[in-house]
């Protein structure tokens, strides 16, 4: 019976419903991711143009450079593989977090 | 690879794609209209009609949407309590029509070919009989999720369903014992 059931349903075709659907659903909303990065980004330029005149000219990047030329090999490669696995680990927390918002 | 009807309902809630919508409009609108039909009696035009606003309130009403239950079992829910709404405001949600089902069950007006009886007969069932049947037979959804998509208590679906079976046997006796 069930069976006969399944098998005597026909597939009903579209003929426009979806597109009859869509019409009517209200205007989509703006995005307004692309405006929430502009802002980021002059904010983030305008940081970095008053650091560089609060340090004279950079000054400080100069030095830092120095001094990490001047660390021994190991060190390097340990300082990079800590930062490699602190983004890392940013990022799973990062992905984590948007996976469960969007099962929520 | 084919999207998920999660995946697309994820891209509706987090950038409003609508594209996404229409796919999933497109997956389950024959199923969503073949129940309203049969809820309605064939009835096409208001058939149709309840989809469609089945689909508006489903995109409306999409971040309430958990994902605990399958899509189209949330659908078939909307779709549903719209008939509902509908007979209502018509004043024509009845319960129990068994003097109509008596009065139609007359075999003359039986249709050639199983298919098509086996459809005349479930149009004859009640409405409570046939909503159960539609969804748990036809449409697979298990007892438990048609409890919920009628709202009703999970026993009397399992009751609506064994009565309605019955009577379709019964209805369609002359074609053997199958």
């Amino acid at each position: 019976m069930d069976r006969q059931l399944r098998e005597a349903a026909p597939y009903i075709d579209d003929n426009g419903f979806t597109a009859r659907v869509l019409q009517q659903l209200p205007a989509p909303r703006r995005p307004r991711r692309s405006l929430r990065g502009a802002i980021l980004l002059a904010a983030t330029l305008l940081a970095s143009a008053l650091a560089y005149l609060a340090s004279d000219g950079g000054r400080f990047v100069v030095v830092a450079m120095e001094r990490l030329s001047a660390l021994p090999a190991l060190w390097l490669f340990a300082l990079a593989f800590g930062s490699g696995i602190l983004v890392m680990t940013a990022g799973v927390i990062a992905a984590i977090a948007k996976a469960s918002e969007l099962k929520s | 690879m084919e999207l998920t009807d999660a995946d697309l309902v994820a891209r509706v809630l987090v950038d409003d794609n609508q594209h996404a919508f229409g796919e999933l409009v497109r997956r389950h609108q024959s199923t969503v209209r073949g129940l309203l039909r049969h809820l309605t009696r064939t009835d096409v035009a208001l058939a149709d009609d309840l989809s469609q606003e089945t689909f508006l309130r489903a995109y409306k009403n999409i971040r309430s949407f958990r994902g605990e239950a399958r899509l189209s079992t949330w659908l078939y829910r909307i779709a549903y309590n719209c008939f509902r709404e509908d007979a209502r405001r018509r004043k024509e949600f009845v319960g129990i029509d068994e003097e109509q089902l008596q009065a139609e069950q007359d075999p003359q007006v039986s249709d050639p070919g199983l298919k098509h009886d086996l459809m005349h007969a479930l149009s004859l069932l009640p409405l409570h009989e046939r909503s159960a049947v539609l969804l748990c037979c036809q449409n697979g959804l298990s007892h438990d999720e048609a409890a919920r998509v009628l709202d009703i208590p999970l026993g009397t679906v399992k009751t609506n369903v064994l009565r309605g079976r019955k009577k379709l046997k019964r209805t369609l006796a002359a074609w053997g014992p199958d």
